[in-house]
């Protein structure tokens, strides 16, 4: 079964704990870094949570990402370090291109604060089955319609894809020619909008009407199969993060 | 024997937006609880519409206009919504795939779907689940991703989703026609079971063997007007038939053009009977 999860099987701690907590914990590497402002904030953020993501065993997964991000971060650092506006002190220079001291800084703290970033989301998502994250969300109140769209997209756009797939192999198999050129390949799509957009269509209804035979849309306060993934510790933890963001802002005004 | 009315309908006519023709035709009849009803007529006779109407998505989704009432359990569906009709009358519709919701991992968790808007308790969900996967053979899929399963399992697993609910009555819309022989089977073989538990059944079907089989009362539509409505031995043995674009079993057909009937001048409509009336005369 395609599914465009990005949740990888494991039982980590990191696995067990819930989504919400997970969560806040993604905000607060977000928010404390840019509260704090300091380099060593960033810093001490990166190395929590590349830990977890080593920890939760799926740091083979963020690596791409980070390879990735990395060549466009490569940008940040030529650009700050040539034109950042407090630019004084020069670092190093090629040739005649002179590299800064405070842009480079900068530029490190920028990039620190874009890595932990990517470290946690990819916690959250790769260690977090989304109907998981989706129902901790409907029970804290995000409407259950939106979280059926969104839990809902994940398994039915493959499937929608697989429609199109089949209708292609059916246009190929009456000698349309779907390979080549890329005005060949525009010619060959044409034919293929028209079924897949009404088939489409007509599958929405149905599905519109299978829904509501199913009391989708029912006054009824709902219910939940899966009571969730319950953590012991929950609570205690996302007390104990809330409190950190309190203490940065505190500490931040204080200075 | 005391047979208690599960649907009554009366006068119900309906004309669907932007069309200027009636797809239902000023339609009344009885159902007692219990019993198999096969719907049948050509394209376009108005099978789906009036299925539709039973759930009361006709005319609550698709708004138009509506006249008429149509009673099932005491509640007036048109004027409840389909949500809560829902618990009274389920609805299976032809294409398994749009069945699914999309948004449950395992075939488990898809039956709990309804479960879960209706608000029912954990437990009492567990208890229904367990007790329809097993009745529809689908306890061994459980843990699959519903979209893993074959066509007939996906149609099952719809039913399941909708017999979940404890509907007094069930109402499929050409279950098999988008399955393989096999699964149409499959499917056939657990309607006929929730039947004989004694679930009130209609089934709107193109395979005329089946309906002949499992009916206790066919109602014949054309054009959205309510033919007919009699036992299926009397529906098929109709000289007109054929005008109204259906065709009869095989078996049917066979005795028409032998001219065998029975003693009370209906061709049989199943093997069995005309196997019987064969020996007989020759
Ligand atoms: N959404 C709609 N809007 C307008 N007219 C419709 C709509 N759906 C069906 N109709 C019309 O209503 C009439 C009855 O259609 P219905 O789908 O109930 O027939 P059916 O007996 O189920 O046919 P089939 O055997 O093809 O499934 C037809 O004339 C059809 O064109
Ligand atoms: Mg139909």
């Amino acid at each position: 079964m395609r599914t465009l999860s990005l949740y990888q099987e494991g039982d980590s701690i990191i696995h067990k704990i819930d989504p919400i907590t997970k969560i806040i914990f993604v905000l607060i590497t977000i928010l404390i870094p840019i509260i704090m402002g300091t380099l060593n904030s960033a810093f001490a953020f990166l190395i929590i949570s590349l830990t977890l993501v080593i920890i939760a065993g799926v740091i083979k997964k963020v690596l791409p990402i980070v390879g990735f991000t990395s060549i466009i971060l490569v940008t940040v650092i030529i650009i700050q370090g040539l034109y950042y506006f407090n630019n004084r002190t020069p670092f190093f220079a090629i040739g005649t291109v002179v590299f800064y001291k405070e842009g480079l800084l900068y530029a490190l703290e920028i990039i620190l604060r874009i890595y932990s970033i990517i470290n946690s989301v990819s916690l959250l998502m790769f260690t977090t089955k989304p109907s998981d994250l989706v129902e901790a969300l409907v029970k804290k109140g995000l409407s259950p319609r939106i979280g059926y769209v969104f839990s809902s997209v994940l398994q039915i756009i493959p499937q929608m894809m697989s429609t199109v797939d089949t209708i292609i192999d059916a246009q190929r198999s009456r000698g349309m020619e779907v390979e080549g050129s890329f005005s060949r390949r525009i010619r060959a799509f044409i034919p293929l909008i028209g079924p897949a957009v009404i088939s489409s269509l007509i599958d929405t209804k149905e599905r519109a009407m299978a829904l509501e035979v199913r009391a989708f849309n029912s006054r009824y306060k709902k219910t939940f199969l899966n009571e969730g993934t319950t953590f012991k510790y929950a609570d205690v933890m996302q007390v104990s993060l809330i409190s950190i963001l309190i203490i940065s802002i505190v500490l931040r005004f204080v200075h | 024997m005391f047979f208690m009315k599960i649907i009554t309908v009366e006068h119900l006519k309906y004309k669907y937006p932007l069309s200027d023709k009636l797809a239902l035709d000023d339609i009344s009849f009885e159902i007692e609880q219990g019993e198999f009803i096969g719907i049948i007529g050509q394209n376009g006779a108005g099978k789906s519409t009036l299925c539709q109407a039973l759930v009361g998505l006709v005319p609550n989704f698709y708004k138009g206009s509506y006249g008429g009432t149509v009673l099932v359990n005491g509640i007036n569906v048109s004027k409840t919504e389909v949500s809560e009709v829902a618990s009274h009358v389920g609805l299976v519709f032809q294409n398994p795939f749009n069945q699914i919701t999309g948004s449950k991992l395992t075939v488990y968790e898809e039956v709990a779907f309804g479960l879960e808007n209706l608000g029912l308790p954990v437990e009492e969900m567990k208890r229904r689940i367990d007790n329809v996967l097993n009745l529809l053979g689908l306890y061994e899929f459980r843990d699959k991703n519903p979209f893993d399963l074959s066509g007939g399992q996906m149609q099952r697993l719809a039913i399941a989703g909708i017999i979940a609910m404890q509907p007094e009555v069930i109402v499929l819309d050409e279950p098999t026609s988008q399955l393989d022989p096999q699964g149409s089977e499959e499917v056939f073989r657990v309607v006929q079971r929730l039947s004989e538990q004694g679930m009130t059944i209609v089934m709107a079907e193109h395979k005329m063997e089946k309906i002949a089989a499992y009916s206790d009362r066919v109602m014949l539509l054309h054009d959205g007007k309510l033919i007919d409505f009699d036992i299926p031995k009397k529906v098929f043995s109709r000289e007109d038939i054929e005008e109204y674009g259906v065709i009869t079993p095989v078996y049917t057909r066979i005795c028409k053009n032998l001219d065998i009937k029975d003693e009370n001048g209906f061709y049989p409509i199943t093997i069995d009977e005309a196997h019987e009336r064969l020996e007989k005369i020759l």
